[in-house]
């Protein structure tokens, strides 16, 4: 072959090459129209995130509730919830979402899932794995520890207000536990913190790792809070960062510890 | 071999390749898709969990947007399609009934009436 043959070859094997690259990525790429949950695009992975929430508030299914999770495969899911409620609140969508987080941010955070830690691999979109139907069967296995949730007839009053002075927190925080009669922790309460030039709403939950009932709020130095619950029966007023010192004998700001319990029913 | 000859095994070669490159090695990924895109399974899944959501909080209006994320198509073809789909796959019934409760509340609403039409 001369050397003006080869030149041809490999000019045609350029436009072959480029002619085939054309057509499958271009006039007629892979289609993914059989797409999985954790392909979805962020802002459609939160909605996703928030009607699983909303389900499991509705249905107080946790198990169903986990295996739906595990699809959009989230890495980081107690921090990925709380930043997730947070989002739904300043963007104005319905409280009830953001509440329905926290519950099911809770209800993680109780028990650990085994779904979550092995998440099934990437590419699941084009496999054909079993639909997610034979898991749905009905739901007659009680939940041995069910997540107790707030009540509209039973008040939370305040019972105790404690400083928190530990050096190892990084900001000053008005921090909330909300229990029930019973004493376990509740998700899901909504708490109003109130300052001169704002406020704020923050619901129990979205820390599992603290426990259930457990909320916190960052504060300014030299600022004035207000926090109610909006289930609980009062208001407290003039809440300022708390005076703390230090085993060196240096002062520094400290926070504070409101703990809420359920009135039992009347 | 002539020269027009080797110009065309080199396109068919490279044609070849370029295929394979485009189709298997590195095909087009989609990595952010919408939830129309989203299979049978998961989709009626999303219906599934709308309907769930909308038997506490009855907001009718708050399921119509969220099935909007399935398509152009009228939300009531969604409720429909995951009946059937859960019909064909063993769905138990309380989810049949958490769908199709959702179904007869969608086919409540009249439909919007068509832009033109007197």
């Amino acid at each position: 072959m001369t050397r003006w043959g080869n030149f041809t070859l490999i000019i045609g094997l350029l436009l072959g090459i480029a002619a085939g690259l054309f057509y499958s990525w271009v006039i007629n790429p892979v289609e993914y129209i059989d797409s999985a949950p954790d392909s979805l695009r962020e802002d459609f992975k939160s909605d996703y995130i928030t009607l699983i929430a909303s389900a499991y508030a509705a249905t107080g299914d946790a198990d169903r509730a986990r295996a739906r999770l595990a699809w959009v495969q989230i890495t980081d899911l107690a921090s990925t919830l709380g930043r997730l409620a947070q989002n739904r609140l300043s963007t104005g969508r319905p409280q009830a979402e953001a509440r329905a987080i926290a519950q099911l941010a809770a209800m993680l955070g109780e028990r650990p899932s085994p779904l979550l830690a092995s998440p099934t691999p990437r590419g699941a979109a084009t496999a054909t794995p079993a639909p997610p139907s034979p898991t749905f069967t009905p739901t007659t296995t009680p939940s041995p520890t069910p997540t107790p949730t707030a009540t509209a007839s039973a008040p939370f009053s305040l019972r105790t207000k404690d400083e928190i002075c530990d050096p190892a927190l990084q900001e000053t925080q008005i921090q909330i536990l909300v229990l029930d009669a019973a004493g376990h922790g509740v998700p899901g309460v909504e708490a109003l913190v109130v300052w001169d030039t704002g406020q704020d709403i923050f619901f129990t939950g979205l820390k599992p790792e603290l426990g259930p009932g457990f909320a916190d709020f960052e504060m300014q130095e030299g600022m004035t809070y207000s926090l109610q619950l909006i289930q609980g029966d009062g208001l407290v007023t003039g809440i300022t960062t708390s005076s703390c010192t230090d085993i060196d004998g240096e002062s520094f700001a400290g926070s504070w510890l409101f703990t809420y319990q359920q009135s039992t029913a009347p | 071999m002539r020269t027009s000859s080797r110009l065309f095994v080199g396109i068919f070669i490279g044609l070849l390749i370029g295929l394979l490159f485009g189709w298997v090695i590195r095909p087009v990924e989609y990595i952010d898709t919408a939830p129309e895109a989203l299979r049978d399974d998961f989709r009626s899944d999303y219906v599934l969990m709308v309907a769930e959501a909308y038997l506490v909080d009855r907001d009718l209006e708050l399921a119509r947007v969220r099935l909007a994320s399935l398509g152009s198509r009228p939300p009531l073809n969604f409720a429909i399609e995951a009946i059937d789909f859960g019909v064909e796959n063993g769905f138990n019934q309380i989810d049949l009934q958490t769908l199709n409760q959702l179904a007869v509340d969608l086919r409540s609403i009249p439909p919007a009436p068509e832009i033109g039409l007197q």
